[in-house]
């Protein structure tokens, strides 16, 4: 077969690129590897909407960097976005992309669809490849009704009635697939999130502290900050102030302020 | 003993129909044949004294060594094959060295006394791929003197491997009579002075020769104080011709 | 994997390929102890985890070894477990062959010895001891994994180790400080919970339970407190 012969696709997946992966693999080259998203986020549909959930805890390797940070992100007014990763990222595009949908809404006039900010992210996500280190969970609702999604830092996406993310993604979504069911009222549709939160908070050492929620449904937000509190510090034992002058002063001198008597006079034209 | 000799008396580890081991009881009898020792405890410590018995008159006597330091709170004295005591007294060295690496404290006069019992039975044919590490029993006894945290004592060790502690112990020729007398001279009260002239009094009684500060050796382990931790430990030495001598013009 | 060694075999450049085997891992968790003058306090938090994973939210691993000394034992559990049956072997042994207990001291010593007999493929724990010395007071002694100790007045290793130590410092050395409060069990044990409480806060690999071994002249307590669970 000539070379530059093009032999039409036969469908099923190809492996074209797999002995050349190989050997760049053999040679040193180091593939983008997965990050760890020390966070536990999810949301789920009910019938009246939608609910958000993230737990609030923010790590710097094993250190708690931040034990009440936000994870639930404005996007626009029908629409909130929970992001797990680095912080920075998760900020950036969240913030970037809610101000583009905000034009959007000024210049088309209509409210915002969540395929919109969906593709927006998506296209964003993808362009950079996975060097923006964000994964998010985008839940919101327009004309279409309620509508969930997850994006990935790579840039795929689902749509699905009930998502997690983060590395508390597995303990959530244990809890989401033993009691999800079509059609939820509020109520327990906020008791499962809280639930599925709270299993990555006490499973997943990356997650902890406080459950936020975000109620979106077709009349507004009910944006629930510290819905739950299960990690609330105990009174210490002893206090730890110490009365003034408990250091030993090693040397001190006092100087009085010098007065400059002749001198020029500060140029002030 | 020798009116049953039989053919039971040839392999060491062959019991007789009467149920003894003649090569050990004959180990044991090797030892009347050595130079008098003698140990005695007291409140204030331990006294050693061996008999230097000079076979030639060309003999360096202070060559001759039979009681050796095992380690700084532990001596031994011994009678009988004396060259046999080497493997013991190593065994008893690295035991004691050991003791310390291992756990920072002094080993125990009766735990390294044990220790060198461990090696007096093992003579004889290798059983399971087991290397046999001597081809007879000891000839030799040890009175092993030292001082712990039960205090200052004194054990004495047999061919058999058996251990005892005594207040007072004469092993050798002349161990028999020693003994007697130690067992009527001695009392719980006794200094580490007189124990000293005691000692050199019994020997004097049994030693063929005349007694001088040549033909004896004096060792004692009493108690002193570490220069580092200011806590009290054994301490064991010789004592210098003269210091035996002044022990020797206290005898008349 | 067939795919792989297929596609490796029609590939025209052959490399040795390395094979390895890990068989360390760290189980996380704080240890402390802090030695008084006529006690010890010996802690450590019982959750054992692996990566973002938590193994188990009681796990001891404080133990105590004998009627006056107890062993903290941090880095890989398989490890510790493993060394306090040798030493717990040991410390048998030694009671038949010289008819007494061991010594914190010794006891000391001899795990130093043990620790350092695995020179070339160490046991991967980090150790703190803490019991009475032969005068009745506190002692507390910590090594490295194969063997140097050093005797401390208080010391804190394991995950939080750098939380805390500083802590330590300043309320049981109370250095930098002109007024040295008595260093009273009451006071120790106070310091000692809230030590772990605020690692817990801060740390992620402490949490779960706190189990404190109180050592004095009359025994060993041993007391258990919950810490937060996230």
């Amino acid at each position: 077969m000539p070379i530059n012969e093009v032999k039409p696709a036969t469908g099923g997946f190809s492996f074209d690129n797999y002995a050349r992966n190989t050997m760049l693999n053999d040679k040193g080259f180091k593939a983008p590897g997965v990050i760890k998203t020390g966070t536990t986020i999810c949301g789920c549909l009910w019938k009246g909407g939608l609910v958000l959930g993230a737990d609030t805890r923010a790590t710097e390797g094993p250190i708690v960097a931040d034990k009440n940070c936000e994870k639930i992100h404005y996007l626009a007014p029908n629409m909130y976005c929970c992001g797990a990763g680095t912080a920075a990222d998760c900020d950036a595009t969240t913030g970037l992309i809610s101000s583009k949908l905000e034009l959007h809404r000024l210049h088309t006039g209509r409210q915002s669809r969540v395929v919109t900010a969906m593709t927006m992210l998506e296209q964003m996500l993808f362009k950079y490849q996975g060097h923006i280190g964000c994964a998010l969970v985008l839940g919101g609702v327009d004309i279409n009704g309620p509508q969930l999604y997850t994006i990935a830092p790579h840039g795929s996406t689902d749509k699905l009635p009930y998502v997690t993310m983060g590395s508390g993604s597995l303990a959530a979504m244990a809890i989401f697939e033993s009691r999800w069911k079509k059609d939820m009222e509020l109520e327990d549709a906020m008791e499962l999130v809280k639930d599925a939160i709270s299993a990555g908070i006490f499973n997943d050492l990356g997650s902890g502290s406080n459950v936020d929620l975000c109620v979106i449904t077709k009349d507004g937000v009910d944006y629930r900050r510290g819905y739950d509190r299960p990690n609330e510090r105990v009174q210490k034992e002893r206090s730890y102030k110490l009365k003034p002058g408990a250091s030993t002063v090693l040397t001190s001198s006092f100087r009085k302020y010098v007065e400059v008597l002749d001198g020029d006079a500060m140029d002030t034209s | 003993m020798f009116l049953t000799r039989s053919e039971y008396d040839r392999g060491v580890n062959t019991f007789s129909p009467e149920g003894r081991l003649f090569q050990v009881e004959y180990a044991i009898e090797a030892i009347k044949l050595g130079s008098t020792a003698v140990g005695i405890q007291t409140s204030q410590g331990v006294v050693l004294a061996v008999e230097k018995r000079a076979t030639s008159t060309l003999l360096e006597p202070s060559s001759i060594e039979k009681i050796l330091e095992i380690d700084a709170h532990l001596g031994c004295a011994m009678s009988g094959l004396t060259a046999d005591s080497r493997t013991m007294i190593d065994h008893a060295r690295v035991e004691a060295q050991n003791h310390w690496f291992t756990y920072n404290e002094r080993i125990k006069v009766e735990s390294v006394t044990q220790a060198v019992c461990d090696l007096a039975l093992r003579f004889g044919e290798s059983a399971n791929s087991e290397e046999a590490l001597m081809s007879r029993p000891f000839g030799v006894a040890l009175l092993i003197a030292g001082i712990d945290e039960k205090g200052p004592q004194l054990f004495h060790t047999d061919p058999s491997g058996t251990f005892m502690r005594y207040d007072a112990k004469a092993i050798g020729s002349g161990s028999e009579g020693a003994q007697s007398e130690l067992q009527e001279q001695y009392h719980k009260s006794l200094t580490l002075e007189e124990a000293k002239v005691l000692s050199l009094k019994v020997l004097k009684q049994v030693m063929e020769e005349k007694l001088s500060s040549t033909n004896v050796q004096i060792a004692v382990v009493v108690p002193i104080t570490d220069d580092f931790t200011n806590k009290k430990k054994g301490g064991f030495s010789f004592l210098t011709e003269a210091e035996c001598q002044a022990v020797i013009d206290q005898l008349a | 994997m067939q795919m792989y060694e297929e596609q490796k075999s029609s590939c025209p450049v052959k490399v040795p390929v390395e094979c390895r085997f890990s068989p360390y891992t760290d189980n996380g968790g704080t240890t402390l102890a802090i030695a008084g003058d006529d006690f010890c306090v010996i802690a450590g938090d019982t959750r054992q985890s692996e990566g973002y994973s938590i193994n188990s939210r009681y796990a001891p691993k404080v133990y105590q070894l004998s009627n006056g000394s107890v062993l903290a034992t941090g880095g890989m559990y398989a490890d510790g477990v493993t060394l306090v049956k040798m030493i717990e072997q040991r410390l048998e042994w030694y009671r038949h062959a010289h008819d007494k207990q061991m010594s914190s001291g010794a006891l000391a010593q001899m795990l130093s010895t043990i620790l350092y007999h695995k020179r070339m493929f160490p046991y991967y724990v980090w150790n703190t001891l803490g019991g009475l010395d032969e005068d009745g007071k506190g002692a507390v002694y910590s090594y490295d994994p194969v063997g140097s100790y050093e005797k401390q007045k208080w010391n804190c290793s394991g995950s939080a180790g750098h939380l805390i130590q500083p802590f330590l410092d300043n309320q049981i050395g109370f250095t930098h400080q002109k007024e040295k409060a008595p260093l009273t069990l009451e006071r120790v044990v106070q310091v000692t919970k809230d030590a772990f409480t605020s690692a817990t806060e801060r740390d992620i690999y402490t949490g779960d339970n706190l189990e404190m071994f109180l050592v004095t002249q009359n025994g060993i307590e041993k007391t258990r407190v919950e810490l937060k669970k996230d």
